[in-house]
């Protein structure tokens, strides 16, 4: 236990005590709690901004990064803290679009759309952001937690159950269910995946000749992931809320200001208690669900979304909104799912080296470009006498997400409400503007216009979904896992030598794909 | 038209795209099959996946012939809809086209006038002429789709796709030069 608590004050020093960036009155200030600031700030900025993704920011910055602080080892921690940052920042900050606009700012803030914008146009958008940023930072710090006790052991177990034909199992699982959810229907929703599974599946493939093109030479690699997801969650929304502004007409637009505010636009007496259950039941989840590696936010979002659905029906009094109708219980559940997501996902990649997510990947990237700090099993060996590096830099990182947390408890919210002020606008004005910052980020990241004319007509195929009730949520789900369910089959039906029952060669497995077929059989009866 | 025949209709549409995927566009446009097999080990095909995704187009077609929405109001495509995405698409075009090629057509008369010696492709990364196209196309885009909205052309709208532009141009390429604004990365 001495080893470990002294690993512990190492790492925290490692934090305060390493390099400076400047000095104040002869006094070293260290760089990477104050790359924390600044990557926390930028990630609510990039998460609130629709179009822009933590990810994407991460992949910017981190040339820059590296070349400010180098290729020595002392640079780890303050390029991971400026990556922690905008991991952390961008989780929160997605919400706010979310919210405001009806436009995940980032993927993880998708279900964040179903109560958070209700809530704003009933003249209550800063109780949401409130709400928002409670439930995320408090999923996240949970996670934190779980990652910081638990990660060798949580990350071996998941290892040791879940092989290759239990994880492709529990990728179909999670869009059969997503399917049999989300929408008017479950042929909608069924519809929906297939359309979005059909789309990833284009230009992909093994063979050196690209599938499904048409002999497109643009689409070889397929359609690019944000014109696709961008395109149907942004574009579509956008072009359907023009076509209503254009039906109102212009003598209408003074109805557009919001509804009476009912009880004020901020934290009501009674929200903590009443998010509270919601919140923890989401920080589980999400915590358990971000353990599994490539299983993302989504269906943390969607489970903890379900499951509190279900408990508010049961306990919902007349007066308070039902799920999906701006219930702040909404918000609550799928914000601490999505959040605690995202500490838990480290879990993997710090005891295992496996990335669980596009953030994550951007970390183990720092980490092998830099130097001096390999993820994976040897990080947790604790040495004594000699000092393992690799796990005092890991305590390190842990310290700096606990700071990452601290901040995004005080200066976080007030930044992220700050931008309450966007829902001011008028859906004139945002929506054209929305649009022309959604094809422009796309553009600076594909650099090419084809990318955007993919993008429209995802855009238009959104609009179609939305105007034929088919819901647009699974046909993106399925669209990301599309890749790596098809990936996970091919090595799973490899390493069981060809055999085709292979999703039925365990009782875990079985029990996944069982659940599967009855999600979409029970609901569809409903 | 009724609910019964938006269902139809779109249950249909469904198992058509379904059924012309499966017998004729996945077989011509995959080189592998469903299931291969070289030098005795057998391995999923790049057929596979796509035909499994159709096969789950074909049956949410079946069910949604069948069954009933849980959403009351018909939910289908009007003719107004229709009208709508052509004057999108046509604004779409015009921005496209005002982006790619306003730049390059500013700068060809900069040249006529000995305002440059250098073509667009020289000049891509040169202010003000790397702005042209971003600026007109941009501006044309916001400025289109609030006039659709207020059904006359304003100053107003100019002003705000101006302003948009510009704020992106703060955020995007002033800070960091690497990153192309468009068309500067087909150019």
């Amino acid at each position: 236990m001495t080893e470990v608590l002294n690993y512990v004050w190492l790492g925290v020093l490692a934090v305060f005590q390493g390099p400076g960036l400047f000095t104040v009155l002869g006094v070293s200030i260290p760089a990477a709690p104050l790359m924390v600031v600044g990557g926390l700030l930028t990630g609510i900025a990039v998460g609130a901004t629709p179009g822009l993704a933590g990810p994407m920011a991460m992949a910017i910055s981190l040339p820059i990064l590296i070349s400010v602080f180098g290729f020595t080892p002392d640079a780890i921690l303050p390029v991971f803290g400026f990556l922690l940052g905008i991991m952390k920042g961008a989780t929160v900050g997605g919400a706010v679009p979310a919210i405001l606009f009806n436009m995940p700012g980032t993927p993880d803030a998708l279900m964040t759309t179903l109560d958070g914008y209700p809530m704003a146009r009933k003249g209550q958008p800063r109780r949401a952001l409130r709400i928002a940023q409670l439930s995320s930072v408090t999923g996240d710090t949970f996670s934190d937690l779980v990652l910081f006790v638990c990660a060798p052991f949580l990350a071996v177990f998941v290892e040791a159950y879940l092989d290759l034909p239990e994880k492709t199992a529990l990728l179909i699982l999670s869009i059969s269910f997503i399917a049999a959810v989300m929408g008017a229907s479950v042929g909608r929703g069924l519809l929906s995946v297939g359309l979005g599974l059909v789309a990833a599946f284009v230009g992909t493939g093994q063979a050196l000749t690209p599938r499904l093109t048409g002999g497109v030479g643009g689409l070889a690699d397929g359609f690019p992931l944000v014109s696709a997801i961008l395109g149907v969650l942004i574009l579509g929304e956008i072009f359907k809320g023009i076509e209503d502004l254009i039906a109102k007409g212009p003598k209408h637009r003074a109805e557009e200001a919001p509804e009476d505010v009912e009880g004020g636009d901020d934290l009501q007496p009674g929200d903590i208690g009443r998010i509270a259950p919601h919140v923890a039941r989401g920080a589980v989840i999400g915590t358990i669900i971000g353990a599994l590696p490539g299983v993302g936010s989504t269906l943390a979002a969607t489970l903890s979304y379900t499951f509190g659905n279900r408990r508010h029906e049961k306990r919902r009094k007349p007066t308070q909104a039902a799920f999906g109708k701006g219930a702040p219980e909404g918000i609550a559940s799928t914000e601490a799912a999505n959040s605690a997501v995202s500490g838990a996902n480290l879990i993997p990649v710090l005891s295992l080296g496996i990335p669980g997510n596009a953030a994550a990947v951007f970390l183990i990237l720092a980490a092998d470009s830099i130097g001096g700090f390999n993820p994976g099993p040897a990080v947790f060996n604790f040495t004594a006498p000699e000092v393992n590096p690799e796990l005092v830099t890991a305590f390190g990182i842990f310290t700096l997400m606990a700071i990452g947390n601290l901040l995004n408890w005080t200066i976080g919210g007030w930044f992220m409400r700050s931008m309450g002020v966007l829902a001011r606008v008028p859906g004139q004005i945002l929506l054209p503007v929305v649009l022309l910052l959604t094809l422009t980020a796309i553009y600076v990241q594909e650099t090419s216009l084809f990318a955007l004319w993919v993008t429209f007509g995802f855009g238009v195929l959104g609009y179609l979904f939305r105007r034929s009730d088919v819901p647009v949520l699974p046909f993106v789900i399925a669209f990301i896992l599309a890749r790596p369910l098809e990936q996970t089959a091919r090595e799973a039906f490899a390493a069981t030598g060809g055999d085709p029952w292979f999703l039925f060669g365990s009782a875990t497995s079985i029990l996944f794909m069982a659940a599967a077929v009855g999600s979409v059989v029970v609901l569809s009866r409903k | 038209m009724s609910r019964d025949k938006a269902n139809l209709g779109l249950g249909l549409v469904a198992i058509g795209l379904a059924l012309v995927a499966v017998l004729a566009w996945v077989p011509n446009d995959t080189a592998t099959g469903v299931i291969v097999a070289k030098r005795g080990r057998v391995s999923i095909g790049d057929a596979m996946a796509p035909m499994a995704a159709f096969g789950l187009v074909a049956l949410a077609g079946l069910l949604i012939l069948f069954e009933k929405t849980r959403t009351e109001g018909a939910a289908r495509l009007s003719a107004a809809n229709v009208r709508f995405l052509l004057l999108l698409t046509g604004v779409f075009l015009l921005t496209m086209v005002l982006m790619r090629w306003s730049g390059p057509a500013v700068t060809g008369f900069g040249q006529l006038a000995g305002l440059t010696e250098h073509g667009y492709r020289d000049l891509r990364d040169t202010v003000p002429w790397k702005y042209i196209g971003f600026v007109i196309g941009g501006t044309t885009l916001v400025a289109s789709l609030m006039s659709l909205v207020e059904r006359r052309v304003t100053w107003r709208a100019i002003l705000v796709g101006l302003l948009a532009v510009a704020a992106l141009i703060a955020v995007f390429d002033l800070p960091f030069p690497d990153l192309l604004l468009p068309p500067n990365g087909d150019t």
